[in-house]
């Protein structure tokens, strides 16, 4: 077979699984990388921004984007349910949609206002006109 | 701040952030800060979008908040350390892995980093990864200017002085993620290995499935370009599921292999997959998470008694699978995320020896400013794009 293969580059070069890195899946108990400790110190920094309260916050964490909002209050609700639940990942994909809904809301907000601005101007032009 | 940091001063950076599906923007934002003693902050050199990337950029992963930054292929020079870093000084040129892994932990003591217990509060599902929304920890990516990397004593892989960061960062995800799958399929010398979607990770895994003397190669997509790249640069065999019709995919792939299907199937799809009418819809109704129409393929095709290994990735909750067609043919079925921290080093002995040159699918070299341009090209798989690369102002 080897024979057939010869054009690529590398046949066969990790054919024996021991020269595989991941072979047997679960290796021998060793520190990865340089890691220096046996439990990491904790993050000192705020609040993580995910809100699970079910299990202790874990040493390193994401801060950015917490939850605000009416999405906020749906992803705190989310959290209730815990991960083997449907209701959290529904909940959760409830949330995120409305997140995007919330964040178009203040350029609408705005259009809203500023319409709002040009109507009444417009009123009271046409008043102001009509009173001449 | 605490813990002794070397904090600079605040700036803001250009990141690319999520705005609703399918809409990306470059943002200002705040540069990130040291949060814990072994943090370092990088600044990004080059930062790659990964298909799984789409996914979120689709709304399809839950808890992907507005105004995050994905990116979790990045390589690029250590511009602050915290108080413990002993690895890493302030210029060296690393690749990160895409998996945020404590290294000492029950999984990462075993060599299991991608289900590390110690960097996602979210679940019990997986560990952080970067860029990857809050339910992989909240953690910001690299398609920014600068990235906060946690436990910088564990992922981070010097890049030799002789290499460039393109030759080694897709150490980050992608080669790994196609070798482990290839790994985990326990191909045997003379195998036939079957690979569901020419994208770049099923391109890497097609050429590790090589390394570990697959007879045959096959690579099923319905993109001519990816499947002309998969033939062309992964000397594999291709079958276009168009061309064939859907319905007769897994027929193929039986005739081309006496009648009994391939010893190894390999998802490298997720579930965006198309090719199944009813997988699509009920995937656009919520009904399922997304599409898999692969998985589905990958069971029905292999031989009896094969292994398909699924490395797509899927959210939760579930998927609608062939579980009962498994179990009388007598599969094994093998899954993960990618333990990226175990592949480095023997990796780069193959990109050195030339056995593997992952660089060689960049098709796009874009400026950070063209984020949202590039994940238009990517996600339409237009100007026949395989691979984008995003370059930051500060990367020289």
């Amino acid at each position: 077979m080897q024979g057939t293969n010869a054009h690529v580059m590398g046949w066969g070069v990790d054919a024996r699984r021991e020269d595989r890195p991941g072979v047997p899946r679960e290796g021998e108990r060793q520190r990865m990388g340089n890691a220096h400790w046996t439990v990491p110190e904790q993050q000192y920094s705020k609040e993580p921004a995910v809100i699970e309260r079910r299990r202790e916050v874990t040493p390193v964490y994401g801060t950015v984007n917490p939850p605000a909002k009416l999405s906020g209050v749906i992803r705190r609700l989310a959290y209730r349910a815990p991960d083997y639940r449907p209701r959290r990942w529904m909940l959760l994909m409830l949330a995120d949609r409305i997140d995007v809904l919330e964040h178009a809301v203040v350029p609408a907000a705005v259009v809203l206002v500023a319409a709002s601005a040009i109507g009444f101007a417009g009123f009271v032009g046409l008043r102001a006109l009509r009173a001449r | 701040v605490g813990g002794g940091a070397q904090v600079a001063p605040a700036r803001a950076m250009k990141a690319l952030t999520f705005r609703a599906p399918s809409v990306m923007k470059l943002m200002n934002k705040p540069d990130p800060r040291i949060e814990h003693p072994n943090d370092i902050i990088l600044r990004v050199t080059r930062s790659a979008i990964c298909g799984s990337d789409l996914h979120l950029y689709h709304g399809l992963v839950p808890d992907t908040r507005v105004g995050s930054t994905f990116g979790h292929e990045f390589a690029g020079v250590v511009e602050e350390i915290g108080s413990s870093v002993t690895s890493l000084v302030k210029g060296d040129r690393v690749v990160v892995p895409f998996n945020i892994s404590c290294g000492t932990c029950f999984y990462c003591a075993r060599g299991l980093t991608s289900v590390c217990e110690n960097s996602n509060p979210a679940n019990e599902i997986v560990g952080g990864v970067f860029g990857y929304s809050h339910t992989t920890g909240g953690f910001e990516g690299g398609q920014a200017e600068y990235v906060r990397v946690p436990f910088a004593d564990v992922g981070p892989m010097k890049i030799p002085e002789d290499m460039h960061e393109e030759d080694v960062l897709f150490l980050s995800d992608i080669l790994p993620t196609g070798y482990q799958a290839a790994e985990m399929g326990d191909i045997k010398e003379g195998e036939t290995v079957c690979i569901f979607g020419a994208g770049p990770v099923g391109l890497m895994t097609a050429k590790s499935a090589w390394l570990m003397g697959a007879g045959r190669v096959i690579v099923v997509d319905h993109v001519d370009y990816r499947l002309e790249m998969a033939r062309r640069w992964a000397n594999a065999e291709v079958v276009d599921y168009k061309k064939e019709g859907n319905a007769h995919v897994i027929g193929r792939l039986r005739t081309m292999t006496d009648g009994r299907g391939p010893d190894v199937c390999i998802d490298a799809v997720g579930c965006e997959a198309s090719g199944s009418f009813m997988q699509k819809a009920l995937g656009m109704a919520m009904l399922q998470a997304g599409s898999a129409t692969a998985v589905d393929w990958s069971i029905h095709a292999v031989r009896k008694a094969g292994t398909v290994v699924l490395i797509g990735v899927y959210g939760p909750p579930f998927n609608l699978v062939p579980v009962g067609v498994a179990m009388n043919k007598g599969l094994t079925i093998r899954t993960a995320q990618c333990n990226v921290k175990r592949y480095m080093t023997h990796l780069l002995d193959h990109i050195r020896a030339g056995r593997l040159d992952p660089k060689g699918i960049i098709s796009h070299r874009l400026a950070l400013e063209d984020g949202p341009d590039a994940y238009r090209i990517f996600a339409n798989k237009q100007d026949e794009c395989v691979k984008c690369v995003l370059i930051p102002r500060h990367a020289a």
